[in-house]
């Protein structure tokens, strides 16, 4: 085998060792960006919409990663996403937003803290009496909570300005130094228009914006909520691999196994639970800077659902997924605005009158494009469960704990190993394929251990930086005789 | 094997906080429950032992004890408050009345988490593997008080982490090898046969390091092959000194393992002993044989 291609090193090598489904969705993003650029080159699509869309697919991410903490590793049904999310956004806005009926004014990293505080303490007041039942008594609580969260925000004028909202949210850097006045100290950059195209084929006029305030205000906004994306997918990886995530993947297989085992199952349900109402929380947070005003509408539990597709849609458990998922859903949110403009108002073919059917549908659904989007969604999900069940980027390749790994090489288990080994191209997409369930016999041996990921596959999905580390320190520490061939086993 | 380990071991065993590891020189030879030296005789007592679901008496004032290294079967007809019995045990049932005492400490009411960090730890009927998991990563779930399965250590104490995790990997490795899984290790636990389940099952419930396993017909759908094989191996762990409890439909089976055994019927013990004693007890072959009792 050889070393897992890196994207820069080997491109073509890197592709073909990802799994279709992965293909596919590198595909699906890579057309979507040559979109989105052509968009924003034409000037179809102002810069700093752009980034602000950009911001927004961020924030679902994050709240598909908070969903997935308590559905995609525990099996928690949490359908108040919303709520949190709503804690998050109001409990910073109280504290910084200039209409605000309470303090007002603070920095926003005090509102950041509160509005995690208030998530934490929610989850484990509505944890404390279900998570010690089944699931679905957590699931029918937790529909109610959203609710009862929304209709306080909307009734308890006091408090939360009702349903005027709280207007005046300063942005999320406001009272640091430099970058609290980023935006206005940056220069505004003028993209002259000109035109380009085939001399009398065809042209088209490109550029001819300006990059202003409100560019670099959403471009702050975006680094924000990348740096959040980026910490909270780290902090996840790494605690989905450890063993506290491997009791949670226990939990949700089998909550009574893990009982029989010794693990108290209440107690890493609750923490689950408050980890993912936090991360949603802190979803909220961004919300409101980046928004600059909350209303109890952004509590819809519309939006609870959505957060449910894209876990669903990405592939339950795993945080790659989520991502995936978030992305879609603001490309479905708003992809049907614009399409809607492209498409020709009127059907482009002539029909004989018999087919005046075809006509006035299409009229209709192009007429109120936006509006279908609760249906493309219907029917993605749909597909999705006819098709693939597990999701599009199921986790099976990142949940692999990357020591053990490193460890199938121990002396003594070569038939393992040396199957992983050779094993190398096998297509592990087919590892939860119904089909191969029969194939294993009672005596199966290295035929059947060729179902594992390969080791080269694995490190290859985590982007290997940090979870190389122990790998690397457990083969340096085992027997010294055995050094040299554990290394062969990975490396050659 | 590695012999340049025991020093390394007996060092981490200081620190790991509650998972005992066992000496690396051990071949495919578990380590015994030795430690516990200091184990009451009767490691199990069931006194009155009381449960009821609605208008029906499951277990009605049933009482034994266990010896400690003995095998003891559990044996009775359907319906007899076999399963009910050992759900009380486990923690898995509050009984309505009645004591469980396990290691002189009552633990009747704890919830089945408790029961099992006592030492007290079952398999199930159906084998429960985690599908989606390896056989490894199964395996790996099992040994008890894990450093890392506390959040903030698992992100902060990495190395303290690792360490531990890396000597419930060689646990892992032995306890395959022991019985004989080890060739599965990377499988997926769902593409495993029946077979393989039920010994991935045990194998399992040893690395929690338990004094006392509590085995739910272990043999229930088990070809005769791989009966043999399951037999050996408790056999062999109980010449280790651990004991065993095992809840069987097949009396024959029990008859010819158990220097024990416990028969029940409708809720109550009928008799027990040995299987001598037993097979010639006339309540019993009444009772399976349908008489009246």
């Amino acid at each position: 085998m050889s070393e897992p291609a890196t994207f820069l090193g080997d491109p073509r090598g890197y592709v073909a060792e990802m799994t279709r489904a992965e293909q596919g969705v590198a595909g699906f993003v890579v057309t979507l960006m040559a979109l989105l650029f052509y968009g924003l080159v034409t000037g179809g699509l102002g810069p700093a919409y752009f980034l602000y869309l950009v911001g927004l697919v961020g924030m679902y991410i994050l709240l598909s990663f908070g969903l997935n903490v308590q559905w995609g590793y525990t099996g928690l049904i949490n359908f108040s996403v919303a709520a949190f999310f709503g804690l998050g956004a109001y409990g910073t806005a109280l504290l910084t937003a200039d209409s605000s009926p309470l303090a007002g004014g603070f920095n926003p990293l005090v509102g950041l803290v509160l509005g995690l505080v208030l998530a934490a303490v929610l989850a484990v007041i509505i944890g404390i009496p279900t998570l010690r039942l089944r699931t679905d008594y957590l699931a029918i609580a937790s529909l109610g909570l959203a609710e009862v969260v929304r209709l306080l925000m909307l009734n308890e004028r006091w408090l939360t300005n009702g349903s005027a909202g709280l207007r005046g949210i300063p942005g999320f850097f406001e009272g640091w130094p430099f970058l609290a006045t980023f935006p206005q100290t940056m220069p505004g950059l003028r993209f002259e228009q000109f035109e380009v195209g085939i001399p009398g084929i065809w042209t088209t006029r490109v550029l001819g914006f300006t990059l202003g305030q409100s560019f670099w205000q959403a471009l702050l906004n975006v680094f924000v909520v990348a740096v959040f994306v980026g910490v909270v997918y780290l902090l996840l990886r790494h605690v989905h691999q450890s063993p506290w995530g491997r009791v949670l993947r226990t939990i949700r297989s089998d909550d009574d196994l893990a009982e029989a085992l010794g693990k108290n199952t209440y107690a890493f349900k609750m923490q689950s639970f408050v980890l993912g109402s936090v991360i949603m929380a802190l979803a909220g947070v961004f919300y409101a800077h980046l928004n600059l005003f909350v209303s109890p509408g952004d509590l819809e539990p519309i939006n609870t659902f959505y957060v449910w597709i894209a876990v669903i849609l990405g592939g339950s458990g795993s945080n790659r997924g989520a991502m995936f998922g978030g992305f879609v859903i603001i490309a479905i949110q708003e992809g049907t605005r614009f399409l809607g403009g492209a498409l020709p108002d009127t059907f482009p073919v002539d029909l004989p009158s018999l087919l005046s059917i075809i006509e006035s549908t299409y009229a209709t659904v192009v007429g109120n494009f936006a509006s279908t989007r609760l249906l493309a969604v219907g029917i993605i999900i749909i597909l999705v469960m006819r098709w693939r069940p597990e999701g599009v980027l199921p986790p099976q390749r990142e949940l692999i704990w990357p020591s053990a790994l490193a460890d199938a090489d121990v002396p003594g288990r070569e038939a393992a190993r040396e199957a992983k080994v050779t094993d190398n191209n096998n297509e592990t997409g087919s590892v939860h394929d119904p089909d191969e369930l029969d194939d294993v016999t009672e005596d199966a041996s290295d035929e059947s251990s060729e179902d594992a990921p390969s080791s080269g596959d694995d490190v290859q999905a985590n982007g290997g930086s940090t979870d190389r580390g122990p790998a690397g320190d457990n083969d340096a520490g085992g027997p010294g005789d055995d050094a040299p061939s554990k290394g062969g086993g990975r490396d050659e | 094997m590695s012999d340049a380990e025991p020093s390394d071991a007996t060092d981490s065993e200081t620190d790991s906080g509650g998972v005992t590891v066992p000496d690396a020189d051990a071949d495919v030879e578990l380590d015994a429950v030795s430690e516990s030296a200091d184990m009451v005789d009767v490691p199990l007592k069931v006194r009155d032992l009381r449960k009821t679901f609605g208008g029906i008496t499951a277990v009605d004032n049933a009482g034994f004890e266990i010896k400690k290294g003995s095998m003891t079967g559990l044996i009775g007809p359907n319906g007899a408050g076999k399963s009910t019995t050992f759900n009380c045990i486990t923690g898995t049932y509050t009984p309505d009345s009645g004591v469980v005492e396990f290691n002189g400490e009552d633990i009747t009411g704890l919830e089945p988490y408790e029961v099992a960090e006592r030492g007290l730890v079952r398999t199930f009927q159906i084998a429960r593997e985690l599908s989606e998991m390896t056989v490894l990563e199964n395996m790996m779930v099992a040994p008890m008080h894990q450093r890392g399965e506390a959040l903030w250590r698992s992100v902060f104490a990495r190395n303290d982490v690792n360490k531990q995790e890396e000597e419930i990997l060689e646990r892992a490795w032995e306890t395959l090898e022991f019985f004989d899984i080890e060739h599965l290790a990377n499988e997926y636990a769902g593409n495993l046969s029946g077979g393989q389940r039920k010994l991935l099952e045990m194998a399992r419930a040893l690395l929690t390091d338990p004094d006392m396993l509590l085995l739910d017909e272990p043999f229930a759908g088990v070809n005769p092959t791989l009966e043999e094989r399951l037999l050996e191996h408790i056999h062999e762990l109980r010449n280790q000194g651990y004991t065993f409890l095992i809840v069987e439909h097949d009396m024959d089976l029990i008859m010819e393992n158990c220097e024990k055994v416990i028969v029940m019927h409708q809720g109550r013990i009928l008799t027990e002993g040995t299987p001598e004693d037993v097979r010639n007890n006339e309540d019993v072959i009444e009772a399976y044989l349908g008489g009246e009792v």
